[in-house]
């Protein structure tokens, strides 16, 4: 019953707009939500030919005023009314915003310039960003010499769950509203990145920066990022500016495999080393199949450059989100674990659970509560025990409740035995951190391969790589 | 794959170049991964001869280094009897995706003209080599006779 009414519905609506635009003829539909400054959303279908005169002539009526009467404001800008919508990078369900221009603009002085009034009205910032411009860091002295393009953002989008081209969107940092204009283009990554940086005015007559008597007119632009691939969901659907991602326009071939990709990834060292995002994929699982991350006490868990120039750490951990998810998984298990491991925790011990626990100090028995439940001690990392830590691992203490088993029999039936053993044969414990540690030839220097432990250590004596230890027994 | 575009690039420059301390240079056309070559020494004792070498590169290169094998005998005190040598520039600590072979190369054929007493791989070499020089140097230069390459014409 209820899906016929909603056929007979859908049949309706098109009827209606069958009708409504029978006239004029609609050929690229743009469905576009028009916010106003008073909080009403209304829909609307555009034409993406028409400019921004024909959506005030549509726009207006509905809300009560001339044309003239109302400003266009769509990423940051006001927007002039002799701009095409298609020259606006719009997509399907996006929001512009439409307010009342009943205030006068008013004359803002920044940085000893003026923009009067006429001036007001630009380009949309999609085609005011210049490439060229953008990657240049405000103190590099060298201009690029390069035909200028248009910025290409790149993002992890969440919800095609891959890279995709970016598109650059603005708010007011105060209340969030789109209907804000900034009073200047930001220049580079550290303008859209970081707060507090590009100031603007905000038109939505909400804003409590309005309400507070604060300065209205100096409020600060948030910039954010939307997918360009996917119809928007709504304004709270992001993606994440993977800002390392460039495109190549100095054409620098990749260090690793040498050709000259695009786009690339440029690493934050004082070299801005270049590789291929191809190799930036094969140096992280390298690195993720060593466990050779870094626990980054800001970052979190991530890599530097491959170079292994100082202070080269990836902040914006969502770049490795160009593993494939298998990889990115495990990515997120070495993190936690490494995590709990760095905050003085244990690792549950019990095969196939992992669960990481943070103890408190002093307590040698562990339970893993919200995992398996074993309960376990905290030193061996054996069942728990009262008193010291047995380096007997054979200790069974239920003997008198056994069956009269074989013990030949016995000793070839025990689960995970063979590795136990090889473990307990093959490796030692790094004196530091106690990681087992196989040696596979070489010298007995042995250097802790766990990231962020480095440990120099001696083979023969467990203890900390000495001059003696390299007078006696370097190579025994 | 990285590997390959990689080191066929390397290899091509490499012949070009016409290094004349590593030549012969042989790869098997179904496997890159695998470089024969002949190190031509040109300081005594080990001027003498020319020793066969192999490098092989891993399936993740250049994101983890090659390793280098001697496979002509030579009396070294950075090279053991197996044909191992221990070169810091290809080392899992020091080793940096930007490295090329070449610079390997170069610094392997230094460091057979120059041996590193300091960090070497036969003890027992490198005591003779800093207590005795005269002595290693006769006992270095008889082997290369006995055991090494023959050395090209040019």
């Amino acid at each position: 019953m209820n899906y016929v009414i909603l056929c007979f519905k859908n049949f309706i609506h098109r009827m209606l707009s069958l009708f409504s635009f029978g006239s004029k003829s609609v050929t690229n539909d743009l469905d576009i939500f028009i916010k106003t400054n008073t909080g009403n959303t209304i829909s609307v279908s555009l034409d993406s030919s028409w400019d921004i005169r024909n959506v005030k002539e549509i726009v207006a009526p509905k809300l009560g005023f001339q044309p003239d009467e109302v400003k266009i404001i769509f990423a940051g800008k006001e927007l002039k009314d002799n701009i095409t919508l298609s020259e606006c990078d719009l997509g399907q369900r996006s929001v512009l915003h439409a307010v009342t221009s009943k205030k006068k603009a008013k004359v803002i002085p920044i940085h000893d310039t003026v923009i009067e009034e006429e001036d007001l009205g630009s380009k949309p910032l999609n085609e005011t960003l210049q490439d060229a411009d953008f990657y240049n860091s405000r103190d590099d002295k060298v201009p690029l010499d390069l035909s200028k393009g248009k910025v290409n953002f790149y993002v992890y989008c969440p919800t095609c769950k891959s890279l995709k081209s970016g598109k650059l969107r603005v708010r007011c940092e105060t209340c969030r509203s789109g209907a804000f204009t900034v009073y200047e283009d930001p220049q580079n990554w550290d303008d859209v990145l970081k707060h507090k940086q590009i100031p603007g005015y905000c038109e939505n007559d909400l804003c409590p920066s309005k309400k507070s008597g604060r300065n209205g007119e100096f409020n600060f632009a948030a910039f954010f990022f939307k997918c360009s691939e996917h119809t928007s969901l709504g304004e709270e659907d992001e993606a994440v500016p993977l800002y390392l991602i460039k495109t190549n326009l100095r054409e620098v071939s990749c260090l690793a495999c040498g050709d000259i990709c695009n786009p690339v990834i440029v690493f934050p060292c004082k070299d801005g080393h270049v590789t291929c995002l191809d190799c930036f994929r094969q140096y992280c699982s390298v690195r993720l199949s060593e466990r050779q991350f870094w626990q980054h006490p800001d970052y979190g868990y991530t890599l530097a450059c491959p170079t292994g120039c100082p202070d080269s750490f990836i902040e914006e951990v969502h770049h490795f989100r160009l593993l494939s998810d298998a990889q990115y998984a495990q990515y997120q298990k070495f993190a936690t674990e490494e995590f709990v491991l760095r905050s003085g925790g244990v690792l549950c011990p019990q095969p196939g659970c992992g669960m990481g626990i943070l103890i408190d100090e002093g307590c040698k028995k562990v339970a893993c509560v919200n995992g398996c439940g074993y309960v376990f001690c905290r030193d061996c990392l054996q069942g728990y025990h009262i008193g010291a830590c047995s380096s007997n691992e054979e200790n069974i203490d239920s003997a008198s409740c056994s069956y009269n088993v074989d013990p030949s029999k016995a000793a070839n039936a025990r689960w995970d035995e063979a590795s136990k053993v090889a473990i307990k044969v093959l490796t030692k414990p790094c004196p530091k951190c106690r990681t087992p540690t196989e040696r596979d030839g070489g010298c007995m220097h042995m250097v802790c391969t766990r990231a962020g432990c480095e440990f120099h250590w001696c083979w023969i004596c467990q203890g900390p790589w000495t001059r003696e230890c390299m007078a006696s027994h370097w190579f025994d | 794959m990285a590997a390959t575009r990689r080191l066929q690039k390397e290899l091509g420059d490499i012949r070009q170049s016409g290094m004349k301390s590593f030549r012969d240079i042989h790869v098997d056309e179904t496997n890159i991964l695998t470089w024969q070559g002949l190190i031509v020494p040109d300081s005594p004792p080990y001027n003498k001869g020319a020793f066969k070498i192999e490098i092989n590169f891993p399936a993740e290169y250049p994101f983890k280094p090659p390793k280098i094998n001697f496979k002509t005998k030579i009396y070294h005190p950075n090279i053991d009897e197996k044909g191992q040598v221990c070169l810091p520039i290809i080392s899992a600590e020091n080793w940096k995706p930007a490295t090329k072979t070449d610079q390997v190369i170069q610094a392997l054929v230094a460091l057979v003209n120059e041996p590193e007493p300091e960090h070497p791989l036969r003890a027992d070499l490198a005591e003779e080599f800093l207590r005795d020089r005269k002595k290693f140097s006769k006992n270095a230069e008889e082997y290369t006779k006995k055991h090494s390459e023959k050395r090209p014409a040019d």
